[in-house]
């Protein structure tokens, strides 16, 4: 990874943040005071997640607490979070609900910068139902993406899931092109966006080219 | 232009042509021969005085005249050696058929790279190497080391092998479809897919630009030429890459990467290239896009003598079409003729079942649903009868008065079919013997259609 930049979650949201991508409110604590101030501001439920350079798979190593409703749920699972992670960083955040989806792109050999789209958990990673496109996207290859995918139907709301705002994602993938050709971006994941109303990254992972 | 040497030469040299039909240099120059070249042809080897009646030059360099183009088929290692000498004698482009280059690894690639330096510090275009070659109909130019005479037509091929190159040939011609002009690219050392491409593209024989291809590492510059080319003619490829299985087999045939093909795929789309799946797919999909105009919308009415087949192809259409209700005059029209209580429900698609057997009452029934306003397109289906013969004068009579595409599906043996096949097509209506073929057919005129709307828009 020589001359390559890994940016942590919250850098990641923040590169997103400066090219119009809503991302999902958080802040970087590090003791449960300020934890409080977040909570007061934004209240419950909310998400707390160990902030390292050292860790990339958070939920593997039990770095990802969900669902924290109460003061009491919080003192716990900060607690929990200092003794198995002493010494580091933590990211509160506001819960979101809606449709996981994962927005991916990588800087390929042949192809330049490709961007890709699917359903989080399974559907991508173990049903391969995903779509890919070469960057620069236009409105059209953004939804051709978004409907092309055998998932679809779950964004146009199924049961007790809400329709999700499909014109958010395909802002997002049209910008994510900008960021990739822009910031000389290898790799980018976020994972998931929540989609509902609105579209918004709740996780990121961004790693850089040597020249930016 | 700069390819025009190699499609269409004056005067061409093949270099190692050899004495017996078991070489491929006798083959390379015996193609030319039958294949009617007009031309100056002039075989070179050391020891010959006489193939084929023609005289045998020993050296490139000793033939008094000049050379459009050089087909050299010795064997790698002299490969690279005699570009020098088709330089010196002027020559303004070369074929290089043999293979064992940067396939076969790293003493090939070196050898590929002094080729390349050799041809590029030259300018000198080389097709190759390890490829079968080059045709072109419309200059009755034949420059493989399989000797034929081709049904000629408006039909362009690119191959980056020449097994499933000639595959698709054979195809397109049990298929009654004619061929202008194809190309072997093979290990693309200098011309890549995209030259060709771009050369096809502003060619005024070629109406549809069919693919088949493996992988290559310039693909951004082959899309680059797709987009360049798709708002002329209509481009449909197909693009093996499915199977990690393919990845070192692909190298070893022609130096390629596959690459990732969902990539390819996704890009295919984005630049409206029309994908195929197979050799008979390509074929099919051609066919349709060589003679038809894009439908102005997506609404198939389907008229048919026998349901099943209807609905096969409504299964595999899918959502790709709209299968719009006849208009009211549309429906008198057909219950009229069919007269009181028919045992039939008259709807889209139109099963007409015995009403339709015979020649007269098939044009009326096609001519009623062609004519209906709602519709853009329309599949008429009839079948083989050793008593009833096929309507195609009928056929032929109600499509002159219509642009609407009109797809023609005659389930029937080859032999059968085939003459059948060619009349109607000579009348710019493509004719398949299965519904599936029909399908493609279909397919990429709707996609063609979906194509040409987007590009409107941007």
């Amino acid at each position: 990874m020589s001359g390559k930049r890994v940016l942590n979650e919250y850098e990641s949201k923040r590169l997103l943040e400066r090219y119009g991508i809503k991302t999902v409110r958080e802040r970087v604590v590090e003791d449960l005071d300020q934890a409080m101030e977040f909570i007061s501001e934004n209240g419950y439920p909310a998400v707390l997640k160990v902030l390292s350079e050292k860790i990339t798979h958070k939920s593997d190593v039990g770095g990802v607490i969900t669902g924290i409703n109460s003061n009491e749920e919080l003192n716990e699972a900060f607690s929990s979070m200092k003794e198995k992670f002493p010494g580091e960083k933590f990211l509160i955040q506001e819960m979101c609900s809606g449709v996981e989806v994962i927005i991916g792109g990588k800087l390929d050999q042949a192809f330049g910068h490709v961007v890709m789209f699917g359903l989080g958990g399974i559907f991508t990673e173990v049903l391969k139902d995903y779509s890919v496109r070469i960057c620069p996207v236009t409105p059209d290859d953004a939804d051709e993406m978004i409907r092309e995918i055998k998932g679809y139907r779950i964004l146009e709301g199924y049961r007790n899931i809400p329709p999700a705002n499909v014109e958010e994602i395909r802002e997002i993938l049209l910008k994510i092109c900008t960021v990739m050709e822009r910031e000389n971006v290898v790799e980018l994941d976020l994972n998931p966006v929540m989609v509902e109303k609105e579209a918004k990254v709740v996780d990121a992972l961004i790693i850089l080219g040597e020249s930016s | 232009m700069r390819l025009n040497p190699l499609f269409y030469p004056e005067s061409v040299a093949v270099i190692g042509a050899s004495n017996t039909p078991d070489k491929v240099g006798f083959n390379c120059l015996e193609s030319i021969v039958y294949g009617g070249f007009r031309g100056k042809i002039y075989p070179v080897h050391p020891r010959y005085d006489e193939i084929l009646g023609l005289d045998v030059y020993p050296d490139i360099i000793e033939i008094d005249d000049d050379i459009d183009l050089a087909i050299i088929a010795l064997n790698q290692y002299s490969t690279a050696e005699i570009v020098d000498s088709c330089a010196e004698k002027g020559v303004r482009a070369i074929i290089s058929i043999a293979g064992g280059f940067r396939e076969v690894g790293e003493e090939g690639r070196e050898l590929e790279k002094k080729l390349v330096e050799r041809a590029r510090a030259h300018g000198i275009p080389l097709l190759g190497p390890n490829t079968l070659g080059i045709i072109n109909t419309d200059h009755d130019f034949y420059a493989t080391f399989y000797p034929m005479r081709l049904k000629k037509g408006n039909i362009s091929v690119i191959s980056q092998s020449g097994g499933v190159g000639l595959s698709i040939i054979y195809k397109m011609m049990d298929e009654g479809a004619g061929i202008n002009k194809w190309v072997g690219v093979g290990n693309r050392a200098i011309l890549d897919f995209s030259d060709i491409l771009r050369y096809l593209a502003r060619d005024d024989g070629t109406d549809v630009i069919a693919i088949f291809m493996e992988g290559t590492e310039r693909v951004r510059d082959f899309l680059n030429a797709v987009r360049e080319a798709v708002p002329r003619k209509p481009v449909v490829v197909y693009k093996i890459g499915r199977s990690k299985k393919v990845e070192f087999p692909a190298l070893t045939h022609t130096g390629s990467s596959v690459g990732d093909q969902r990539t390819y795929e996704g890009a295919f789309r984005q630049y409206g290239v029309i994908q195929a799946g197979s050799v008979r797919e390509l074929v099919a999909k051609s066919k349709a896009l060589a003679l038809c105009q894009a439908p102005e919308g997506r609404r198939l009415a389907i008229f048919t003598i026998s349901a099943g087949p209807s609905l096969t192809v409504l299964d595999a259409l899918g959502n790709l079409c709209e299968i719009p209700e006849f208009s009211q005059s549309t429906l008198e029209r057909i219950r009229e003729r069919m007269g009181d209580n028919p045992p039939l429900v008259i709807k889209n698609p139109l099963d007409v079942a015995a009403f339709g057997f015979l020649p007269d009452d098939f044009k009326f029934f096609l001519s009623a649903v062609l004519s209906d306003p709602g519709v853009d397109m329309v599949l008429a289906i009839t079948i083989q009868h050793k008593n009833w013969r096929f309507p195609t004068p009928e056929i032929i009579e109600v499509a002159r008065s219509h642009s609407k595409p009109l797809i023609i599906c005659y389930p029937a043996e080859n032999d059968v079919v085939k003459p059948e096949m060619e009349r109607l097509q000579m009348n710019g209506i493509p004719c398949y013997s299965t519904p599936e073929d029909s399908v493609w057919g279909l397919s990429a005129l709707l996609e063609l259609e979906r194509i040409r709307k987007r590009m409107d828009k941007s």
